[in-house]
């Protein structure tokens, strides 16, 4: 199993530098446009990256190898694997560059630093006719991520403990259950909120309603995720104790798990809620209401005045919030 | 017919140590047992056995005439709420008061609907307080579990054992983490329930002085076997040596 995984990471590494040399970094040398995707390029790809695994099979080296905590063989071996590294981080710096247009000289001609000071200018100099919407706005992306704290937390806490490894453990079938869970948790959390506010927004329509929904899956699979690592931390003590006196299992999660929870619950919560106001604003831009949607309009009008407002009141909120919320979780230490 | 009995009983860990060899022995109702044995010997493992938090993977376990080897579901939590349980860290619920510490012994006996809801009856809190006066606690019923000292936190234990009017009471370690005047009090409680209300003891203690001063009969684990069984007085010198090893010296503690 481990050799098979170090093959395909090998496979796929060199596969990654022979497409960087091949689509970006040789036509960039030659100065044209990267040619059409041809059978040709597809064979290079594949070869090289046969090329590439065959090397660390051979050899028993390779980063593949590495990765998956393989045996290497002493010596020689272990050059091949840091040759092999550097190549692959090299063409990736390189390739790199080229794919994300790196440009110093844009970054400080003449006529780029002038756009910079204009809109730093604009964005020093806020509008501030623009607060009255701003403030309603504002509170409008507070609102959006309490509402979602709060539909999200009683769900987050249900599904922690069948999340929870020590809970589970007991039966086959908990297992089971445990494992899915715990990787459909991981996937929610991979799709990050504001893809979630796209998906709702053409779902319930542009507004916070949609921006709502995108935090409510993103806080779900977050705190489900941190109240559970929580839970697996309790004490097995008073686990014993309640068990010994012939509780039941819903019993036993609820007189000697959940005291011992409480308070790093509440502190992830508070937490959770002062991330998720953060949140709100970015996924404002794709249609999530509140500030973030006020922001993209005033930035698509090119009113860098205006945004500038927009973006002092969102920072003083966000700071606001970020030294409140560190306050109480102190406090509830 | 004794109150317990353990045939040939094994426990291998899931990681393959096999902490029991197949002990036997049995228990008359009203004997105030003793394990004694080295650390690692297997005490804590054969106590879990007896009150099923733990499954054993050989032999038989009898208890008032009923196999409970391999019981689950309703007829282990019947089981375990005969049993009370006391255990060297005590256990309690921090945050949570003496009083309902001392009430979720009852657990076993209620409908974990209204337990969950808080609905703890009239003479279940009357019991708790009543449990709390015979451990001499129960001007403390409102504090929080947390704030009182070791000996304070395993009599609230007890009193929780008690709360499930318990058949046997089974007792880890229960003064070793406590200074030698508490373990005398502690020790004392244990005595007065097994004389008073004729509940049978299993305790599991280190030290011979207090295994001599409380025991009726004393069996002795070493390596997961049982090297010994008979009275406290017959544990002599060669005994001592067998069971604890060569180097070791007796510790007293009065
Ligand atoms: N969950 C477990 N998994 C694997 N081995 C375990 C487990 N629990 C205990 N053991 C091992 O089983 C043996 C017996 O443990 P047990 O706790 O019953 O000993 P003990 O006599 O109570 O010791 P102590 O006096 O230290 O409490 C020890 O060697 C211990 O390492
Ligand atoms: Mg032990």
């Amino acid at each position: 199993m481990k050799k098979l995984i170090s093959i395909v990471i090998d496979v796929l590494l060199g596969a990654t530098v022979v497409a960087l040399v091949e689509r970006v970094i040789v036509p960039s040398l030659m100065d044209v446009k990267p040619w059409a995707f041809s059978s040709l390029s597809m064979s290079i790809i594949i070869g090289g990256a046969v090329v590439w695994a065959s090397i660390g099979l051979l050899r028993g080296a390779s980063l593949g190898r590495l990765y998956t905590g393989l045996d290497i063989p002493e010596g020689a071996s272990r050059t091949i694997v840091s040759h092999l590294g550097w190549i692959a981080l090299t063409t990736c710096i390189i390739g790199g560059w080229i794919i994300t247009d790196i440009s110093p000289v844009e970054f400080l001609s003449g006529e780029g630093l002038q756009g910079a000071g204009r809109i730093f200018g604009a964005l020093l100099t806020p509008e501030f006719d623009v607060i009255g919407a701003a403030l309603s706005a504002m509170v409008v992306t507070i609102f959006t991520a309490f509402m979602a704290t709060v539909v999200a937390v009683p769900l987050s806490f249900v599904l922690s403990f069948p999340a929870a490894r020590n809970v589970m453990a007991t039966s086959p079938m908990g297992k089971t259950i445990y494992v899915v869970l715990r990787a459909i948790l991981n996937i929610m959390r991979s799709m990050e909120p504001i893809i979630w506010a796209i998906i709702f927004s053409v779902w319930v329509g542009i507004g916070p309603f949609a921006g709502m929904l995108a935090l409510v899956i993103h806080t779900v699979a977050s705190l489900t995720k941190q109240y559970s690592e929580q839970i697996e931390d309790v004490n097995d003590g008073p686990i014993e104790a309640i068990s010994a006196t012939g509780a039941n299992r819903f019993q036993v999660i609820w007189f000697a798990i959940v005291p011992q929870c409480v308070i790093p619950f509440l502190s992830f919560t508070i937490y959770r809620w002062d991330i998720n106001v953060r949140m709100a604003t970015i996924i404002g831009f794709v249609g999530g209401g509140g500030i973030g949607t006020l922001l993209t309009q005033y930035q698509g009008l090119a009113r860098y005045h205006e945004v500038g407002t927009l973006v002092i009141l969102i920072t003083a909120v966000v700071w606001t919030l970020d030294v409140i919320s560190a306050r109480v979780r102190e406090a509830l230490r | 017919m004794p109150l317990l009995s353990v045939r040939d009983l094994t426990h291998t860990y899931p990681n393959g140590f096999q902490a029991l060899k197949g002990i036997s022995f049995d228990v008359e109702a009203g004997e105030f047992l003793v394990i004694i044995g080295l650390s690692g010997s297997g005490k804590s493992t054969l106590l879990r056995c007896i009150n099923r938090l733990i499954e054993p993977t050989g032999g038989t376990i009898t208890f008032d005439g009923a196999d409970v080897t391999h019981i689950t579901s309703d007829a282990l939590r019947k089981h375990r709420a005969q049993i009370g349980m006391i255990f060297q860290h005590f256990n309690l619920i921090p945050r949570h008061s003496v009083i309902n510490n001392a009430m979720y012994g009852a657990l076993g006996s209620m409908p974990a609907f209204s337990s969950i809801l808080g609905r703890f009856a009239t003479d279940i809190r009357t019991r708790a307080i009543e449990a709390l006066r015979i451990v001499g606690i129960a001007e403390k019923s409102d504090v929080r579990a947390d704030t009182l000292s070791g000996g304070q936190q395993q009599r609230v234990a007890i009193a929780r054992a008690l709360m499930q009017t318990p058949r046997m009471l089974l007792a880890d370690e229960p003064v070793a983490s406590l200074d030698p005047s508490t373990s005398h009090s502690v020790m004392s409680y244990l005595d007065k329930i097994n004389n008073e209300m004729d509940t049978t003891v299993i305790c599991n203690l280190h030290f011979l002085s207090l295994v001599r001063q409380y025991a009726t009969r004393v069996i002795a684990l070493k390596n997961g076997e049982l090297v010994f069984n008979g009275s406290p007085h017959d544990i002599t010198e060669q005994w001592f040596t067998a069971i604890y090893g060569e180097d070791a010296v007796e510790v007293e503690i009065r």
